[in-house]
């Protein structure tokens, strides 16, 4: 069984790979989890995962005369399987973005469960690629008004791919009560369930400059629980590796990034 | 030659007409407001969608300033104040703005209208997602106005998610957008095509 997710927010800042890692970590508990920084222009998982010195990435899986393995930018790490991108602007540039498909095809067929950590902007091809590969997305937003209205952006974008929503998780919550006010109300017009309400931590940044996933660095922290019990919400539904594997690959080839 | 005052028409916000500082389009409302709070500026600001064609908007908003921070809105087309005027003038795409000053004390009378007050930081929140500017905003901002900001995180959006029509009008363009940018760059093919049901399509207003 495999089923990809892209993990997605109408803007930056939302604590979208902090959210991504989480997510992967509790999910890890059931099942095989793959994490993938798909965010090749601004990438930034490396340094939540203590991969900072990583020294093959996903950008060297996207060279057209690519000489490494998936195995050689697939790292085990926190109980997951962790592919980082690195920040070189260009290894960027020589990268070809269509390459993904290949990429996620191939680590389909080993795990049950693949997190593409997306771009946060919609502007280009390669950025909408992972929302346009991903069977669901799980929407990440800040309870304010324009990151609603982005996220919703985002989430029409994903759903005229046929990318329907797995849930919404508000992150970085100040007002937990007004926010599960809204909740309700929100999951309406997302057509996924609110996942959960995490509250606004510092031990955020801190696990970031730690190099580690916030369950790794604080599993009983308020903001860990509710990852956890958003991670608990997501239903992964079976889906046959031959299938996705074809379907990544079937996809239509972005040109340039 | 100036336009009348903000409120010169029949509504509960009555300002004098200020000396107009500056007036133009904004991608992102987080500059003027961050003007204010540099300048202290005590006066108002007037926002309105700049594609007011496209999204079929209305909205005119006014924010005003005590000493750069933010104190009274209120919005013109729904009459409402406080941040569910926030609610009704926020929206995604750029504003055009214009910034007024006006003597401390001719604001003073206006200030007196509680009914229409936000917290200090809901602008820099809810029109900017600018959470800097917000933090700063409530430093800058006197002590007892910080402490009205309690709870009220969550109303400008609960007032924005009441407004059906407007959201079912961010979909629509935002889905126009996707199949536009899709036949741009060459995944129309990827495409789900019309009426294929996916979940919560039930939660949109069709024209």
């Amino acid at each position: 069984m495999v089923e990809a997710f892209a993990v997605a927010s109408g803007k930056g800042g939302t604590g979208k790979t902090t959210t991504t890692l989480a997510l992967g970590m509790a999910l890890a508990e059931d099942h095989d989890v793959t994490v993938v920084d798909a965010d090749t222009g601004m990438a930034n998982l490396l340094f939540h995962a203590g991969l900072d010195d990583a020294d093959t990435t996903l950008h060297d899986l996207l060279l057209t005369d690519r000489e490494a393995t998936v195995d050689d930018a697939a790292y085990d790490r926190f109980g997951m399987r962790v592919v980082p991108c690195g920040t070189s602007l260009a290894a960027f540039e020589n990268a070809d973005p269509a390459r993904l498909r290949d990429v996620v095809a191939e680590l389909a067929r080993d795990t049950d469960v693949l997190l593409l950590d997306s771009p946060a902007a919609l502007g280009s091809k390669s950025a909408v690629l992972p929302l346009v590969l991903a069977d669901r997305s799980v929407v990440v937003l800040e309870p304010t008004i324009p990151a609603l209205s982005d996220a919703l952006k985002v989430q029409e974008y994903a759903r005229s791919y046929g990318t329907a929503t797995a849930g919404v998780l508000f992150n970085k919550v100040r007002d937990e009560a007004g926010v599960d006010r809204v909740a309700d109300r929100a999951s309406e017009y997302f057509g996924g369930e609110t996942l959960a309400t995490v509250p606004a931590t510092e031990t955020a940044r801190t696990a970031r400059r730690a190099g580690e996933p916030l369950l790794a660095h604080a599993p009983t922290c308020p903001a860990a629980t509710a990852y956890r019990e958003a991670a608990s919400r997501i239903d992964v539904r079976d889906g046959d590796e031959a299938d996705v594997a074809a379907r990544f690959r079937s996809a239509v080839v972005p040109e340039t990034p | 030659m100036q336009e009348p005052g903000p409120g010169s028409e029949a509504t509960p916000m009555r300002l004098p007409r200020g000396d107009l500082l500056r007036s133009h389009v904004v991608d992102d409302p987080a500059g003027p407001l961050r003007t204010a709070l540099d300048r202290q500026l005590s006066g108002y600001a007037v926002f309105e969608p700049s594609d007011a064609l496209l999204l079929g908007a209305r909205e005119r908003g006014v924010l005003t300033f005590e000493a750069g921070v933010p104190t009274l809105a209120y919005e013109a087309a729904s009459d409402r104040g406080g941040p569910d005027a926030i609610a009704e003038f926020a929206h995604p795409g750029p504003y055009r703005v214009e910034l007024y000053e006006l003597p401390a004390s001719s604001l003073a009378a206006a200030h007196e209208a509680t009914d229409l007050r936000v917290p200090p930081a809901t602008p820099a929140t809810e029109l900017a997602d600018d959470p800097a500017l917000a933090e700063r905003t409530r430093e800058v901002a006197p002590p007892e106005r910080v402490d009205d900001d309690g709870d009220d995180e969550a109303s400008a959006l609960e007032a924005f998610l009441e407004d059906e029509e407007k959201i079912s009008a961010i979909r629509e363009q935002a889905r126009d957008e996707a199949e536009q940018r899709a036949a741009e760059w060459g995944l129309t093919g990827e495409l789900a095509g019309d009426g294929e049901p996916t979940a919560g399509d039930d939660a949109l207003t069709t024209e």
